[in-house]
């Protein structure tokens, strides 16, 4: 089959995210609980519009890629999480880019994995 | 990445709270605010906050609790020179009545009272001549799913309405506890964008009108009396002498 031409691809967003949580999380846990946020916080409806996907995801570091115009949805829905199987998380999105590239070059390179125990020793 | 200037004045801390100040403050910056105000309840000992971090602003706080409305003038009066932020907890109608006529209190917060708003007209003129703000507590729309969530994203659209139409000043806050309760300033206006709130309002909500309720309370710098201040001070002349 022909491929798609890049014109005619739809255009995504890419969220640049790295979560912030008591003991490491897993990627499977992770889709899980995107999903179920997006589906309580957006239902069906809105969920599929956003079209959300995780897409990397190591080290309390992930890209999720969504629709272009649903980029606020996206955010809140990453805001709605609370825990991951159990484990308590913070979810915060570093930036979004237009590109799997952009977004990795520009946010996740070279960026520290935020300890707030350790942080706040640091500033004693 | 994130415009500077971004407060979250309704830190919880206090007994409840497992985590230190120095945590909160610590993960507070890493998310981008520029300061944030711990608020200890009314019948903690030291209500001052003695931990001073880089690169964030720490405010003091207490937020009042009670149930009887007429004991709440006495209480803020207690408290209003040891805080820059009187925070009153609403809940029951008269509370947040006499909170929102008394132009001593900052804010007031967790106004619904049951199923409804606990916010209505005559609240929102009395908020706006008195200038309290009232708070969005979008830390509900984080913890609530289902039922519950749906009644507070109703309360804060019809808060939101009377807001708009009485001009009452509003901060946006995820009202945390723990560490893990808070959220950076752009989470937390995607979280109003789900209410209706536009970006402009909630950008204000999160940094001009804190930092006016902060300044009210703290003297502008070179503040010598009510009504004088120095504004600068320019050498003249061989003496050296200070014009002020």
């Amino acid at each position: 089959m022909k491929v798609l031409p890049p014109t005619q691809r739809s255009k995504k967003r890419y969220l640049a995210f790295e979560i912030i949580s008591e003991a490491p999380v897993r990627r499977e846990d992770m889709i899980r609980e995107i999903f179920s946020a997006a589906g309580s916080l957006l239902g069906d409806v809105g969920s599929s519009e956003c079209a959300l996907r995780l897409l990397a995801f190591e080290d309390s570091m992930g890209i999720v890629r969504c629709s272009p115009d649903r980029t606020d949805n996206t955010r809140a829905v990453l805001a709605t999480i609370r825990d991951v199987k159990g484990t308590r998380v913070l979810c915060h999105v570093l930036g979004i880019s237009g590109t799997v590239r952009g977004a990795t070059k520009k946010y996740l390179a070279g960026a520290d994995i935020f300890s707030p125990k350790e942080q706040s020793h640091i500033n004693e | 990445m994130v415009e500077s200037g971004f407060y979250d004045l309704y830190v919880c801390s206090g007994p409840e709270s497992s985590d230190k100040v120095e945590e909160l403050a610590a993960i507070a910056k890493h998310l981008g605010y520029s300061g944030i105000a711990i608020n200890y309840p009314d019948d903690h000992k030291d209500l001052n906050v003695t931990v001073v971090p880089e690169g964030i602003e720490l405010f003091s706080g207490v937020m009042i609790r009670t149930q009887n409305a007429s004991k709440l003038h006495g209480i803020v009066e207690k408290y209003r020179n040891k805080v820059d932020i009187i925070t009153v907890n609403g809940g029951n109608e008269s509370v947040n009545r006499a909170a929102v006529e008394n132009p001593r209190v900052d804010l007031l917060t967790h106004l619904n009272t049951g199923q409804e708003s606990g916010f209505n007209h005559v609240l929102a003129k009395a908020a706006s001549d008195n200038r309290v703000a009232i708070s969005f507590d979008l830390g509900d729309l984080i913890r609530f799913r289902g039922g519950s969530r749906v009644h507070a994203l109703s309360n804060l659209r019809k808060n939101l309405q009377l807001v708009r139409k009485y001009d009452v000043p509003f901060i946006l806050t995820s009202s945390p506890v723990s560490c893990y309760d808070m959220r950076a300033p752009r989470e937390l206006i995607a979280l109003a964008s789900l209410f209706g709130m536009s970006r402009e309002e909630a950008i204000s909500g999160l940094s001009t009108i804190p930092e006016t309720l902060i300044s009210r309370n703290r003297p502008p710098e070179g503040y010598l009396y009510e009504g004088v201040q120095v504004i600068g001070t320019e050498m003249t002349g061989e003496e050296g002498d200070d014009i002020k």
